[in-house]
């Protein structure tokens, strides 16, 4: 081959042309193989372990004979969804909130109030539909994104949650169209407005499972305040996006209490969170460093700011707006730095050892599991006294 | 069909790479680019949607007990590192298009015409294993050669492996051979020496793994979590979190409609 000179390629060269990196001429091969159906336009961008290798060693300082690491490598993978989902997370609660709002107003509200629950209901069926797009927009294949419907998978959140978002999104529509409605088709409406409502608090709160469903550090620590964050915020952000829009006196009497008691909750929950991620100083290292500890921090003032202007005393239009949207900015940037710390602490290797070590893996929620997997016992931060 | 597994014995590994490199040719899988890394011989980096299986290359300053070399203080360890199969698989469990589903050989697969690349299986995954790969939008990783395994053969990587570092065979003929193996190296004074996720009892959180390891030193030195736990058992903590925050929304909703002021502005 090296005969024919400079002029004519390479049987190797006319491959490498080929640019898909296999390196197999189909005219001499069938590619039949379990990965041959790989789609591959950019052969270095599609394995970042090369970047990751050469620019982020562990963020966790030199790894000791201690607490080593694979050359600081991470030891799970980043997440790859985009900037989409945070959105979602901050609309998908919205959305749930409003609904449940609307149901509550018109079971127990006098007809004054009726305008409101319509909002409600309409700003909940806008933002099912905004949602989906959000999650379809994310998927690597999104012609495909009906196989979500495929199956009902229990023990996957995002199985479970794709039908509430689902069976959300569709009832709520129905409702709305059919709401005003009489004889059956109004029943069939009322019913559907109803459990589209009900729906929402799974709604409101499965997001927040989906990220503690996973082998991220942070997200997985937080597993028992994160829900209650998310749905708080939810609860805040509607009421503050509820009352940005044009609402009579009446309705701001109900919704003041309703903006106010979220906020409320939404802060509490936010340091509950905090504090949750502070079992292990590796797993909240996100919060207080990089792009996520900024955001959190930025979330975290913009959220007191909202509720502090708020509750000053003063009738003003520009004050209670000005107080809304410092709220829903904080909530925006709290699921922005909730996404990120999670990426973050994937990234640290030593975010997913260490707390293992001192029992914060299995040995959690496996009764008697006293060990590693390589035979040495948890070290508890406090001796065990047996 | 009974359980097929894999066994890697990191103290027969040379670090040749043929597992890498009979993987890559028989899945037909792409590169990922030539690129050195400066870790060690490792250029591999770790595994991924196109690379399913890993050699791991570490350079320790400790030597190996009974071992001499003429460098002083200083042991190589090397492992083929490949997707586990689980249990209790994180993807699996995670999956919520069911493109991910256990085989007859109880091994853990991914069906590329059903995945959509929602991704959540990344993110499950304790291990670090399986991958979407950017330009495909599809998740991928070890099939245990499924299309091998179907007409009786065996997977690639082990066929490769000159050491017999790989082992593939029924999970019961490994367990034993493990056991047998270990023994002997206790014998031999690598006193260090065990057995990585051979089942539930060493590895409740993953309730064993079908791809089991022989390591000498920390499962963290070779990139492996020492307490791996498939998410899903840490789930219902969070799912009471919801009902508790379904209750506090349903009742500040009540609280303001029932109780919100009459007539204020």
């Amino acid at each position: 081959m090296s005969s024919s000179g400079k002029d004519e390629p390479s049987f190797l060269d006319k491959l490498q042309q080929r640019g898909d990196g296999r390196n197999v001429n189909p005219a001499l091969g069938t590619l039949l193989g379990e990965g041959a159906q790989q789609r591959v336009t950019d052969l270095d961008g599609a394995n970042p372990a090369h970047t990751v290798s050469s620019s982020i060693p562990s963020r966790s300082g030199v790894a000791s004979a201690d607490s080593p690491s694979y050359h600081g490598l991470p030891a799970i993978k980043q997440p790859v969804w985009i900037a989409t989902i945070p959105t979602y997370l901050f609309v998908g609660g919205v959305a749930g909130a409003a609904s449940l709002m609307g149901l509550v107003i018109d079971v127990l509200g006098e007809k004054e109030l009726n305008p409101l629950a319509r909002r409600c209901r309409q700003l909940g069926t806008v933002g099912d539909m905004l949602s989906a797009g959000l999650l379809i927009a994310d998927l690597g294949r999104p012609e495909r994104f009906l196989n979500m419907l495929r199956v009902f998978r229990p023990t996957s959140p995002m199985s479970i949650g794709s039908w509430v978002l689902a069976l959300s999104g569709g009832l709520n529509t129905v409702g709305l169209v059919l709401g005003r409605s009489h004889g059956v088709l109004g029943a069939v409406g009322k019913v559907s407005g109803c459990s589209a409502a009900l729906l929402g608090m799974p709604l409101a709160g499965y997001t927040a499972v989906l990220l503690n469903n996973t082998a991220v550090p942070l997200w997985q620590a937080t597993r028992r305040t994160l829900p209650l964050f998310f749905m708080a915020s939810a609860t805040a952000s509607a009421g503050s996006l509820l009352s940005l829009l044009p609402h009579t006196p009446r309705e701001a009497g109900v919704l003041r209490p309703y903006r106010l008691a979220g906020k409320v909750a939404e802060l509490a929950m936010g340091y509950a969170m905090e504090h949750d991620a502070r079992r292990a100083p590796e797993v909240a290292r996100p919060l207080d460093e990089g792009v996520s500890g900024t955001l959190w921090k930025a979330s975290r003032a913009c959220s007191v700011a909202g509720l502090l202007v708020d509750a000053l005393p003063g009738r003003r239009r520009w004050k209670q707006v000005a107080a809304d949207l410092l709220t829903t900015v904080g909530a925006v940037t709290a699921r922005f730095a909730v996404f990120h710390g999670g990426k973050a602490s994937a990234r640290d290797p030593q975010a997913t050892f260490r707390p293992q070590r001192r029992g914060h893996g299995a040995a959690e929620v496996v009764p008697g599991h006293a060990v590693a997997s390589d035979g040495k016992p948890f070290s508890f931060p406090l001796p065990v006294v047996r | 069909m009974s359980r097929k597994g894999f066994f890697t014995d990191s103290t027969t590994c040379i670090g040749c790479k043929a597992c890498e490199v009979a993987c890559k040719q028989w899945n037909q899988l792409p590169d990922d680019g030539f690129h050195f890394t400066g870790m060690s011989y490792d250029q591999t980096g770790d595994l991924g949607c196109s690379t399913w299986r890993h050699v791991a290359f570490v350079e320790r300053p400790v030597p190996l007990p009974g071992h001499a070399t003429g460098v002083g203080d200083f042991s190589w360890l090397m492992v083929s590192d490949v997707c586990k199969h689980c249990q209790r698989a994180g993807c699996l469990e995670a999956c919520p298009t069911g493109a991910i589903v256990r085989t007859e050989f109880d091994t853990v697969y991914v069906q590329p015409d059903v995945c959509n690349g929602c991704g959540y299986c990344v993110t499950a995954c304790p291990f670090g294993v399986i991958d979407r790969r950017p330009d495909d939008g599809r998740a991928w990783k070890c099939t245990l050669c499924y299309d091998r395994l179907g007409d009786g053969m065996t997977p690639a990587c082990a066929k490769a492996c000159p050491t017999e570092s790989i082992a593939y065979g029924d999970l019961d003929v490994l367990h034993e051979r493990a056991e047998n193996r270990v023994r002997e190296l206790h014998d031999q004074g690598i006193i260090s020496a065990y057995l990585y996720g051979k089942d539930a009892a060493n590895q409740p959180g993953t309730g064993g793994l079908n791809a089991f390891f022989l390591l000498v030193d920390k499962p963290e030195v070779y990139n492996l979590p020492p307490d791996p736990v498939v998410p899903t058992m840490k789930a219902k903590e969070a799912w009471s979190a919801v009902a508790l925050g379904a209750l506090g929304m349903a009742a500040v909703a009540v609280g303001a409609v029932l109780f919100g002021r009459r007539g204020s502005p």
